[in-house]
């Protein structure tokens, strides 16, 4: 019994994704299409708020871990036939090491808040000039995966449902992944990073090793996502894995949906993401980054109106009518902190 | 790729013109971090903005590039205080990030904003100015960079006499240094920040007017000036005024000597590379911290 | 038997101002140590090289018959040495319960452990009844008695206390030292900075008087109310601040 209360958190996540699993037989093609994109997105960002939602270290800069897992396994595709079944893990590996370069350079000289995301800014946006120059890698070009039909041995499908299956499982992974963080130590010590560092220390938190795990396990997960995000675009640009925008667009679900929460990124991707996709189709080819321009306003309506983002405004709100909030993880940045 | 000397007094030559520029547009975005403690993640779209302003009074008016600095720099000072009001204002106390995010977000709008009215096109202007060379044995400047260098360094000294001399410059410095002790002092520091971020916002009306004739616009021309910024503000010191200026002619240097002997873009690497040895190593910036 | 802390030669040099100077001294098990001294005695760099949130200019620190000199905070930690803060340093957007844990989790590796140990310390240092209420919203008091908690729940054999009773009320000065106190007959340790010469005479045994760095008398409370030189260096400071 007791084994079964400890695992009782998981069976919210899982019975939504299992529902989420019977979305296509409702769904036209293109409605899957927005489907995956939410799920692409919902992925990125969740892997963003482990490092910067629960660790509280906001990196400008993830797009430089989505470009190495995607170039990856499409370089390795393309030059030796690897499969990206298995380039996605070569790619997560050479973003853990990336990952723990970054984590140990920036956090053991202390570097934090909007210092720590001017150097991810900058690791990012020195990646796209690097791509841009590397033969290898394409240039400025970028590199297209090549075209071989459905081929589910190198992760190539005509279809879009197992495109729709395998970002779902990922999401799934990625979301549990987050509600174990909720309630076991490693999760609380990212909290208490985040709340009080010099605090943490004093009480046996290894505040350094504890930010560069968080670098790492976001880092890697990304990768995985920019694998994907390759396979299923089938093409990967400088500009267009790597690089400040992307990155932006990346944590830009989880300041939405709700910053250091389990379902934040997830609720910010379902309601923004169908709604720029619509404005790209519909306003796209006459007026090209229509859909940045929605994020972009909706950021800012955020920091203004619910700094605590969709999930954080719904606790609050919940709060007011007399229940305490069961879940405690989210940040609250609507007062005080800045000096 | 060649390392001959003409092509390296040719580097450090344009290096130092465009460094002047990067110092401007430098200035602006420190003064507004020293005196709020606020990144301006927007300050390279401002850039853009004052850039689409210029090249249209150009185009579309036929004014002398030069004359529409009277233009650029007063609408700058009002899109600045504008945005100040609007969005700034209301989160000055919330948590620096939120803060970041705030100007991401408006970053975001202005950029995309400027893609869906002008396009992608890259835009650039000829002007009587156009094609007027100097030779100084083997180097050759352009008349528009020697007016953009001279330009630059005028309104960097304008700027430090008023801050130095006037009362809004006591105010400013006043509110920099200590808030609290600044409104006991009846300083208005909300007014003070407005006039602050106004200001360091009409700095790149000036820069954008000096740049438009040898430069260019396209919706994203303020990424890659606007990080250029941030890479000289953190060179000289957030907040310290005399170090942008140092910075400002480092990374020119820096710029134009990396794409003199580095392939393709690679120059920008070793900026960047920089930047981050500087936030790593130095994040005090390369001159002792000494408030404008 | 080998003391339970032992400071030897410790020294603290910033730039060229000696904030700790040659400070010798020791803490045996199951004391009650007072630390204390005017303003800018180094009582507080003193506390933060012990708890290694500062690595020292020169001289030794023993733990356990271990030299630990220049180890990290989360080591002393692990070690049995834990630091309490003078501006309690709450976590503020957790409950109390999770604040604590935090803690636990020093000596606990499963989310249930650690939840158990938290709320046995918060019953300890009485504010079971706050368990939910999260960081922010505690009163100064519950700060202070959570500080404690903090400290406890990563089960110390030292427990380092800096100014518990700054601003506090006489009353609720009492209520802690009862605790401390009780702590104490339970068996734990303690190193106690205090600003008020009255707490520390009450709740010590054994004083270390320090001014300008240095160690300028040790003795018994009723030893050090009569050393001519604390009275003076006191004296000194009650000038400086009328």
């Amino acid at each position: 019994m007791k084994q079964m209360k400890q695992y009782r958190e998981f069976l919210v996540p899982l019975v939504v994704f299992a529902l989420a699993a019977f979305l296509p037989l409702f769904l036209k093609t293109y409605y899957m299409h927005i489907a995956i994109l939410i799920l692409i997105w919902a992925y990125l960002a969740t892997s963003w708020n482990i490092l910067g939602g629960y660790a509280g270290q906001h990196s400008l800069g993830h797009g430089l871990y989505m470009g190495i897992g995607a170039y990856a396994s499409t370089y390795l595709a393309l030059e030796f036939g690897l499969t990206p079944w298995v380039g996605i893990f070569v790619g997560m590996a050479f973003a853990a090491i990336a990952g723990w370069f970054v984590g140990y350079a920036a956090f053991r000289y202390g570097l934090k808040g909007a210092y720590f995301a001017l150097v991810t800014i900058a690791l990012t946006e020195a990646a796209v000039y690097v791509v841009s120059n590397w033969k290898a890698m394409g240039g400025a070009a970028g590199l297209e995966v090549k075209y071989l039909g459905t081929d589910p041995f190198m992760m190539q499908f005509d279809s879009k449902l197992p495109y729709f299956y395998i970002i779902l499982f990922m999401t799934l992974l990625a979301v549990l992944t987050a509600q174990w963080l909720n309630r076991r130590r490693f999760g609380y010590r990212l909290i208490a990073v985040r709340e009080n560092e010099e605090a943490a220390e004093a009480m046996g938190v290894n505040t350094l090793g504890t930010k560069i795990n968080a670098n790492v396990l976001s880092a890697v997960m990304t990768a995985a996502g920019g694998t994907f995000f390759a396979q299923y675009f089938t093409y990967v640009g400088p500009r267009v894995v790597f690089g400040e925008v992307v990155s932006v667009q990346i944590l830009l679900f989880a300041i939405i949906g709700g910053l250091g929460t389990v379902w934040g990124p997830l609720v910010g991707a379902v309601i923004l993401v169908p709604v720029a996709e619509i404005a790209r189709a519909e306003l796209g080819t006459q007026f090209q980054g229509a859909h940045l321009l929605l994020y972009g306003g909706v950021l800012v309506f955020t920091m203004l109106f619910m700094p605590n983002g969709i999930v954080g405004l719904a606790k609050s709100i919940r709060a007011r009518f007399g229940k305490t909030p069961d879940d405690t993880m989210s940040v609250s940045a609507s007062e005080g902190g800045a000096s | 790729m060649t390392f001959s000397l003409p092509v390296i007094l040719q580097a450090v030559a344009s290096g130092l013109m465009i460094g002047g520029v990067f110092a401007l547009i430098s200035i602006g975005l420190t003064l507004i971090w020293g005196v709020m403690k606020i990144i301006n993640f927007a300050h390279g779209e401002f850039l853009m903005i004052g850039l689409y302003l210029a090249y249209f009074l150009v185009t579309k008016f036929g004014i002398d590039p030069y004359l529409t600095i009277l233009i650029t720099t007063p609408v700058l000072f009002f899109v600045g205080i504008g945005i100040f009001q609007v969005s700034i204002k209301p989160i000055l106390k919330h948590p620096p990030m939120n803060q970041i995010m705030l100007t991401l977000g408006i970053s975001l709008i202005l950029q995309n904003l400027a893609l869906v009215l002008f396009k992608a096109d890259v835009l650039s202007v000829r002007t009587r100015y156009t094609g007027i060379n100097y030779h100084f044995g083997g180097v050759v400047v352009t008349l528009t960079e020697l007016i953009a260098f001279f330009g630059s360094i005028l309104a960097t000294l304008a700027l430090y006499y008023i801050l130095k001399t006037t009362d809004i410059g006591r105010w400013i410095r006043a509110a920099a240094q200590n808030p609290t002790a600044a409104t006991l002092q009846g300083v208005d520091v909300r007014f003070t920040y407005l006039l602050a971020f106004g200001i360091g916002s009409a700095c790149l009306g000036v820069a954008a007017s000096l740049l438009l004739p040898f430069y260019y616009v396209s919706p994203t021309v303020g990424l890659f000036l606007g990080l250029i910024a941030f890479v000289v503000v953190v060179l000289g010191g957030m907040g310290n005024f005399l170090g942008a200026f140092v910075g400002g002619l480092i990374i020119g240097l820096t710029e134009s000597l990396g794409a003199a002997i580095m392939p393709g873009s690679l120059s920008r690497v070793l900026t960047f590379g920089i930047f981050i040895l500087f936030l790593l190593f130095r994040p005090q910036g390369i001159l002792s911290r000494r408030q404008a | 038997m080998t003391p339970l802390l032992e400071v030897k030669n410790l020294t603290k040099v910033f730039g060229g101002l000696t904030a700790v100077g040659d400070l010798t001294f020791h803490v045996d098990r199951g004391e009650i140590v007072g630390l204390i001294g005017p303003n800018g005695a180094g009582k507080t760099t003193c506390f933060n090289l012990l708890a290694g949130a500062m690595t020292p200019t020169s001289g030794s620190v023993h733990f356990k018959g271990e030299d630990v000199t220049g180890r990290k905070s989360h080591q002393m930690c692990k070690l049995g040495l834990t630091r309490t803060f003078q501006v309690v340093q709450p976590f503020p957007d957790i409950t109390a319960l999770e604040n604590v844990m935090i803690g636990a989790f020093v000596r606990h590796g499963s989310t249930g452990a650690a939840e158990r140990k938290a709320r046995e310390v918060l019953d300890v240092v009485g504010i079971a009844h706050k368990a939910d209420t999260l960081g922010r919203d505690l009163t100064l008091m519950e700060l202070k008695r959570l500080e404690i908690g903090k400290g406890l729940a990563t089960e110390p054999d030292l427990l380092l206390l800096d100014e518990v009773a700054a601003g506090l009320t006489p009353v609720e000065i009492d209520d802690i030292l009862t605790l401390v106190r009780r702590l104490n007959s339970e068996g734990m340790t303690f190193l106690v900075v205090e600003h008020v010469m009255k707490v520390i005479m009450n709740l010590s045994h054994r004083i270390v008087v320090l001014n300008f760095g240095s160690q300028i008398a040790e003795g018994t409370p009723a030893e050090i109310s009569k050393n001519p030189a604390v009275l003076d260096a006191y004296l000194g400071e009650e000038e400086y601040v009328a």
